[in-house]
């Protein structure tokens, strides 16, 4: 797969203050390539300086195939963005902002597509100052598309929205993945992340940590799977000790096992090895969690992990 | 088959080719600025309101108060001053007002920054914004001249066409400039309106717009004939009623704020 982005050794400065160190990713075409980060770990600086806005210190950037910061109008030809905090035209209507949108783009998606895809057909004669804010954001997302970019910046799409709004957002956003795009997310959300990247990178002080798939990460961060289980009343009272293959804690009424050391496969045939033995039976409510990518950027960005 | 030598020379040519076409394109992209934003301003009761309305109740205002005849100590009659000053009202309504506050209100909205993630050049940008403006300005001044030719008999002398042309083309470009600039000055869509009002309105009054016989001693008329309010009033005029020794320091006047206006738009000049 060819790479639609390319950063090597990025840093920026201004004055003294370092922001960016020596960033390293790749994007690779058709994925969903999501950008962590805590708050001025650098992640809009960075998203900015590929999106041609922002003359860098130092490095090399290549988005698909063109420096940004020497051509910006060419790249803008085959790029869309959604920033955070844009506005519409006071008296616009909805189909018809989006066309005159179209116009600035030499080869523009048709409309009735665009409104498709971020599903606003039915509110295509609407003003826009009496849209909701998630169908506000989704017209943002239209008009990001409506050059029919190879590449899409997202800046925290969904922030600040209710679950039906953030759900009909992500809607969008997958959407765009089957038609093949390019997607460079930035979120606070990390279960958005989860459900919607291929890959990620965690950027924290003025570098990319990790990066890689989810389970990557994860795996990065050191936090194995975990196996939980309703902790029966004869081990609870002491009555049957408790496992020794694995380390356990009981939290309520729940056991959390680590499999220390070993695969979460045969941490499992062990513990209901000492189920059976101790005559407890299928442990109930039984479930086997990979770590999730919140726990892995916590893990990664509080003290200890990076700084 | 063989490629001429000449073929392979004629290669360098073709970069030039496509910055000519890349410039066609701004030129389209500009006028359909232009259109859009002409579409957008008539659809806008407010601002289109506001641009027509002011001026032409202010004709009729004054029309409708001036004494027939010529104004006191001179052989020129008052409709041959109040219409044309009434028209250089209008260009800075439409072109200083309008665009300023215009453009404040679509740096606050984010609007511009929207339009700068997409390829539009800025230079096709604000040549659309400054075409659909003249456009405007051009709509207003024909009410103006109509009316104060229809109701009070006055008629820009035939002779005076220079003046009319190039007084609106440098009066647009003038206070299109400081619009820009002011639309960038402003620290909010709020105070945009404010501050045009503050700036403007008290050079027009001391320059005689509103009522040509207006007192103003001697060092302060000195003053405001700095600014560009009077001398894009004296030149409209010009083309009204013949002035002997017009005063060519008024056109020096209007093209030295125009390039103050650039100035200061083109260093202001931000997207958000």
């Amino acid at each position: 797969m060819t790479a639609a982005i390319e950063v090597s050794g990025l840093t920026m400065s201004y004055g003294d203050r370092h922001v960016l160190r020596g960033v390293d990713f790749e994007v690779r075409a058709g994925e969903v390539f999501c950008l962590l980060g805590p708050n001025g770990a650098g992640k809009t600086t960075t998203v900015e300086i590929l999106e041609g806005f922002r003359r860098r210190t130092g490095g090399t950037v290549s988005v698909l195939g063109l420096d940004p910061q020497t051509q910006p109008t060419r790249l803008r030809e085959r790029i869309g963005m959604v920033l955070q905090e844009c506005g519409f035209p006071r008296q616009a209507r909805v189909a018809e902002l989006i066309d005159s949108w179209r116009g600035y783009y030499a080869s523009p998606r048709p409309l009735a597509d665009l409104l498709q895809v971020v599903e606003l057909t039915e509110d295509r004669n609407a003003q826009v100052r009496k849209l909701s804010g998630g169908q506000r954001r989704r017209l943002d997302l239209a008009l990001a598309l409506a050059g029919d970019p190879d590449l899409i910046f997202l800046d925290e799409p969904t922030t600040g929205f209710d679950p039906e709004s953030r759900r009909r957002c992500l809607a969008a956003i997958e959407n765009l993945r089957a038609l093949g795009k390019t997607i460079v997310l930035t979120t606070h959300y990390l279960d958005e992340a989860e459900r919607l990247a291929d890959r990620v990178a965690i950027l924290a002080n003025g570098r990319v940590q990790v990066a890689g798939t989810v389970r990557h990460v994860a795996r990065q961060a050191g936090i194995g799977t975990k196996i939980k289980f309703t902790a029966p009343e004869r081990m609870r009272d002491g009555t049957v000790p408790p496992p020794g293959c694995v380390s356990m804690v009981i939290r309520g009424d729940t056991a959390v096992c680590a499999a220390a050391g070993a695969t979460p496969a045969s941490a499992v045939r062990d513990l209901l090895h000492w189920a059976a033995v101790n005559d407890l039976g299928d442990l109930e409510d039984l479930s086997v969690e990979s770590p999730t990518l919140e726990d892995a950027y916590l893990q990664l960005t509080s003290a200890g992990g990076i700084r | 088959m063989t490629i001429p030598a000449t073929l392979g020379q004629a290669r360098p040519l073709e970069p030039a080719r496509l910055v000519w076409r890349a410039r066609g394109r701004t030129v389209g992209l500009a006028f359909r600025q232009a259109r859009l934003e002409q579409r957008s301003f008539w659809r806008s009761a407010e601002y289109a309101l506001f641009t027509f309305a002011l001026p032409l109740a202010l004709l009729l205002l004054i029309g409708s108060t001036t004494a027939a005849g010529d104004l006191p100590g001179t052989h020129v009659e008052g409709q041959m001053i109040f219409v044309p000053s009434i028209i250089a009202f209008g260009v800075i309504v439409a072109a200083y007002v309008n665009l300023g506050t215009k453009l404040a209100t679509l740096r606050h909205d984010g609007v511009l920054k929207r339009i700068r993630t997409t390829p539009l050049p800025a230079g096709a940008y604000l040549s659309g914004v400054l075409g659909s403006t003249a456009a405007t300005t051009l709509a207003i001044t024909g009410c103006i001249v109509a009316i104060g030719a229809a109701a009070f008999g006055a008629v820009p002398r035939a002779g005076g066409l220079p003046e009319l042309a190039g007084g609106l083309l440098l009066g647009v470009a003038c206070f299109g400039a400081l619009g820009v600039a002011l639309g960038m000055v402003a620290g909010s869509a709020e105070s945009a309106s404010p501050i045009a009002n503050a700036s403007y309105l008290p050079l027009a009054i001391m320059s005689g717009i509103f009522d040509p016989t207006f007192p103003v001693p001697h060092w302060l008329s000195a003053a405001v004939g700095l600014f560009p309010v009077r001398a894009l009033a004296q030149i409209l005029q010009q083309a009204y009623t013949p002035v002997e020794h017009a005063p060519l320091s008024d056109w020096f006047v209007l093209l030295a704020w125009t390039a103050i206006g650039a100035a200061v738009a083109a260093w202001r000049f931000r997207w958000n």
